[in-house]
């Protein structure tokens, strides 16, 4: 409703407003007011009428030029999201890594794929600036108008047209302006005013404001309050997400399923959830009927091989039993010794097996994962662990028994040691050492045993030992050599490899490993 | 100010080339546009059928949002989808809402582009249903994703959880940016259009609650010349937007088909034919909700009869193309000597979705042939029953596109007979629910008809 006041001092004059009938004759008051040199006035209508801009000297709007900008950043926006997070190339430059997707070895950026998301987010960016930049040039929303306030100019919305002459206009009369208004035809005129006794803001805005601040800061203060402490309650588990699942997991006991009784009642009696394989049954690909090549026994002495047994294959129950007699005095060479049969095991690498430059890299970088660690880089038997354990032991802290040392008269050679001794001793372990047939698969043992025969060659000795072991170890070398056509490739090979390793310049390689251990032997000298 | 109107004038379909086609009929002034067009929601009360529409939607969306947390709370596995048909009626019913939400911008955009006047009275109507339709469609891959609650991996912000980025080169990512990118276009287009027809309903409301809502949603709108002519340019800068989007959302929408491997779809017509589709079907929609809601809500003069047929020759033009479209398909792969690529359209006219197929061609290619007889475009109930079977049709051409190919993959082994789910059904039927439900109550509190952008196509002369 229109403020019926004429106090002065409770309101301000705005404008006067004239009322029209039909766009026509306010596009025809609008270039009256111009031509009379009226500047700040504004029409106002139901709809858009055509001809009006140029009638109260609307210059045209900006915002093409601004949704234009917009559109253009949004090119590299949107190229730019793309490149940076299905790539890695930003990693170092943000907080959130990229994310290249390598599928059918397709470019990680390709304008052609790129584009339907970099229009996209184009058209988007260029819609909301849009929207927004119009309201924002209206200075809209305004709901504090004091036009509104005037029942008449209701229907603006509706059918009526209207055109206000603002007090602020230089030409600004109160008297003269509304005499101008009527002549150009208005139907009505009417004073806008702005009320003064009304501008506070109502007291309840700031209080729900407030309130609602503070409602609204209490879930997040919750979940602060809980921030870097430790709860003993398992946490809060809003979306199970098939985290429980109804199954047995493996290495659990068989569950009771004797529901809310009291006594147990497992569902299988062996205590365990899972079944273990029918006897006789060949876990898919684990066939190893080969046994040169899976156990490093000849085929003549296969059927001394219990296949699928998790005990060693190739001694009787009696001398494991007795070997491991031997190991607990920490001495177990004679024992086993005295019940193996040397003549099982095969001397030359069996058929699958082809000693090249690529099996000894592969058996060196194997043997300096699984192996290193207690028989050191250089076979020496000095490897990290061996040495801890040692001084440990010195000190009564643990029971120990040293690593062999790959280099001892006793464990080199065809005659003590052949290429199926070693495999064997890689695959089921010896004396303390344990099997590593579940570690490395059948192809990098061998690369190891090939690898272990190349560091054999190279003369280094054992710590300690006496030149008559090391003279011995070079008889037999020689014998290899005449008799073994592998061992000469073997030899070969093993230099370049050396070669190899060094050029690599690795700390913990085998070469500066050896060097360290001469240095040492020296040293102790 | 229009008195009583004979019926028979309000049939302005003639063609009279000596003088414009009156759009506004039965001498409605400014006044009476605006009475007409409030007529509905001024109403003290609402008509009976219409709060019998709105329990039946209603109670549709009740079951809907059953369906959705029995789908939630079980998995995907509730659905029919199973190898090798992983897409199944979620993302059919997906393509079909979603085509249908293209005739609402299509209307408002490209028809204001090519200053199609006509456009006025339906524009406002058809853009509430693009987005309620809209709705629907991001509803069903929004549930497709199998883990709901971490829908916002769709989208690329950084989760430390995941650790993972979207693929943008990816179909299904481009998807994800048109349809949300034009579901939001449209919120905005649809609601800067209907802020001058808000402050009209601002201005006329008598309830305390309507001034304060409908004051706050126009944002203290005058009318003032300084804002039209802003407004206008916006409105154009919009519309030049929003005609390259439309035609991309379904182009993308088919390139989730177009660029896999799959016989059948790996086709370069799917783009336009799809927006062919998603006219057809969204016109025929617009058509099948204003011939009720015209009658209802007292528009005849508004939404006239020429309005009405040319939509239906919209319809038909489509149709048409849809047919060729499905013809060219089949040539190419005869043409193309694929042996699977030929197979594959084999089947779907002649194997065991051959029944889907021949629907698909009787309501979209057959039946909107009758719309070349002036009566069958003109009449009100028959033009509906043809509207109608187009969305059947289209429906099914969504269908047989997804499934038969789906279900003729390259093993045959895997070759499966794709059977839907009750499931499937309600959340289908239900959805029907959703829309009605969004539409009945826009038809009661907002502006149906673009009031302001009618009384500025009406002729200057004689409206008093």
């Amino acid at each position: 409703m229109a403020e019926k006041t004429n106090n002065d001092a409770d309101s301000k004059l705005i404008g006067l407003l004239g009322q029209f009938d039909d766009p026509e004759s306010l596009v025809a008051a609008c270039n009256e007011a111009r031509e009379a040199g009226y500047k700040k006035m504004d029409a106002y209508s139901p709809f858009p009428v055509h001809g009006i801009d140029p009638a109260i000297g609307i210059k045209r709007t900006i915002l093409p030029l601004i949704v234009l900008g917009a559109a253009l950043s949004a090119v590299f926006v949107g190229l730019g999201l793309q490149l940076y997070t299905n790539s890695s190339a930003f990693d170092a430059l943000t907080p959130f890594p990229g994310y290249p997707f390598k599928i059918s070895g397709k470019p990680i950026f390709s304008i052609p794929a790129n584009i339907p998301v970099t229009f996209e987010i184009i058209v988007l960016t260029s819609a909301i600036t849009t929207f927004l930049g119009m309201w924002i040039l209206n200075r809209l929303p305004m709901f504090a108008n004091p036009l509104h306030r005037i029942s008449r100019f209701k229907r603006v919305t509706n059918d009526k047209f209207f055109l206000c002459l603002e007090a602020k206009d230089e030409k600004f009369n109160r008297s003269a302006s509304e005499d101008q208004l009527n002549k150009w035809g208005a139907v009505a005129v009417e004073e806008v005013r702005q009320d003064l006794t009304d501008t506070d803001l109502p007291k309840w805005i700031p209080t729900a404001a407030i309130l609602g601040a503070i409602l609204l800061l209490l879930p997040p203060a919750a979940i602060f309050s809980q921030w870097g402490q430790t709860n003993r309650h398992p946490r809060l588990h809003v979306v199970p997400d098939m985290d429980w699942q109804h199954k047995f997991k493996t290495q659990t006991m068989s569950p009771n399923v004797a529901n809310g009784r009291d006594e147990v009642d497992l569902l299988y009696a062996d205590l365990r959830s899972a079944r273990r394989p029918v006897d006789g049954a060949i876990a898919f690909g684990s066939l190893d009927i080969d046994s040169e090549l899976n156990y490093g026994v000849k085929q003549d002495f296969a059927h001394t091989i219990s296949f699928r047994s998790n005990v060693r294959a190739s001694l009787s129950d009696d001398s494991k039993k007795d070997e491991a007699k031997g190991t607990e005095a920490g001495d177990e060479a004679p024992a086993a010794e005295a019940t193996e049969n040397m003549e099982q095991w095969v001397t030359t690498f069996p058929q699958g097996v082809e000693v090249t430059e690529d099996l000894l890299t592969r058996g060196q970088q194997r043997f300096n994962i699984y192996c290193a660690a207690c028989h050191g880089y250089s076979g020496q038997g000095n490897g990290l662990v061996n040495q801890k354990a040692m001084a440990l032991a010195a000190n009564g802290d643990a029971t120990w028994t040293s690593a062999r040392s790959l280099h001892d008269a006793d464990v080199k050679g065809d005659a003590k040691n052949p290429v199926g001794r070693i495999y064997d001793t890689i695959t089921n372990g010896r004396g303390n050492m344990g099997p590593y047939k579940a570690q490395i698969p059948v192809e990098d043992r061998w690369a190891i045993v090939a690898y272990v025969r190349a560091l054999q060659e190279t003369g280094l000795k054992s710590p300690g030992a006496d030149d008559a072991a090391a003279e011995e170890t070079k008889d037999e070398k020689s014998e290899e050599v005449s008799e073994d056509e592998n061992s000469e490739e073997e030899k070969s090979e093993e230099d370049s490899a050396e070669e190899e390793t060094k050029e690599e310049d690795k700390a913990a390689d085998d070469a500066s490993e050896e060097d360290k251990t001469e240095q040492e032997k020296k040293d102790d000298a | 100010m229009a008195t009583t109107v004979d019926p028979h004038g309000l049939d302005n379909t003639y063609d009279d080339a000596s003088k414009r086609t009156p759009l506004v009929l039965g001498g409605l002034d400014y006044q009476g546009v605006t009475e007409t067009a409030c007529g509905f929601w001024e109403a003290e009360k609402a008509p009976k059928i219409w709060w019998i529409l709105l329990l039946m939607a209603m109670s549709l969306l009740g079951i809907l949002g059953g369906l959705i947390n029995h789908l939630l709370m079980s998995g995907v596995g509730v659905w029919g989808n199973n190898n090798p048909a992983y897409w199944g009626w979620p993302i059919v019913n997906f393509v079909f809402w979603v085509g249908i939400g293209h005739a609402g911008t299509l209307i408002s955009a490209i028809l204001f582009l090519f200053r199609q006047n006509w456009r006025t009275s339906i524009n406002r109507a058809a853009e509430a249903m693009t987005i309620f339709a809209v709705v629907c469609a991001g509803m069903f891959p929004g549930i497709h994703i199998g883990r709901v609650w971490v829908f916002y991996w769709l989208f690329p912000i950084p989760t430390e959880h995941l650790a993972m980025w979207p693929n943008f080169r990816s179909p299904l990512l481009w998807d994800v940016f048109a349809v949300s990118t034009y579901a939001t276009v449209s919120l905005l287009f649809w609601y800067m259009g209907m802020v001058p027809d808000i402050a009209t309903f601002r201005d006329r409301t008598k309830s305390r609650i309507g001034k304060f809502i409908y004051g706050l949603l126009s944002l203290g709108w005058t009318g003032s010349a300084r804002n039209w002519h802003r407004y206008e340019i916006a409105y154009t800068l919009l519309a030049a937007l929003a005609t390259p989007l439309v035609l991309s959302v379904h182009t993308i929408v088919s390139f989730d088909f177009a660029v896999s491997q799959l016989p059948g779809w790996h086709t370069t017509i799917f783009p336009p034919y799809f927006v062919a589709g998603a006219i057809f079907s969204g016109f025929a929609m617009v058509v099948t909700l204003l011939v009720p809601a015209r009658a209802l809500f007292g528009l005849e003069k508004l939404i006239t009869l020429r309005h009405l047929e040319n939509m239906n020759k919209i319809i038909m033009a489509t149709g048409l193309m849809v047919g060729t479209a499905y013809g060219i398909e089949f040539f190419i792969a005869w043409y193309s000597g694929v042996q699977v690529e030929s197979y594959a359209f084999w089947n779907r006219a002649f194997g065991n979705y051959s029944w889907a197929y021949w629907i698909m061609i009787s309501c979209n290619v057959v039946i909107p042939q009758l719309f070349w007889i002036k009566w069958c475009r003109t009449t009100t109930w028959f033009m509906v029953i043809v509207c109608i079977f187009v969305n059947i049709g289209m429906w099914f051409e969504r269908f047989v596109i997804t499934i038969t190919s789906l279900c003729r993959d390259f093993l045959p082994s895997s070759w499966a007979y794709f059977t839907p789910t009750w499931v499937d059904i309600g959340m289908l039927v239900c959805s029907f629910g959703l829309f009605s439900t969004l539409f009945l109550l826009f038809c009661r509190f907002l502006p149906v008809i673009a009031m302001a952008e009618v009384k500025g196509i009406m002729p200057r002369d004689g409206h008093h």
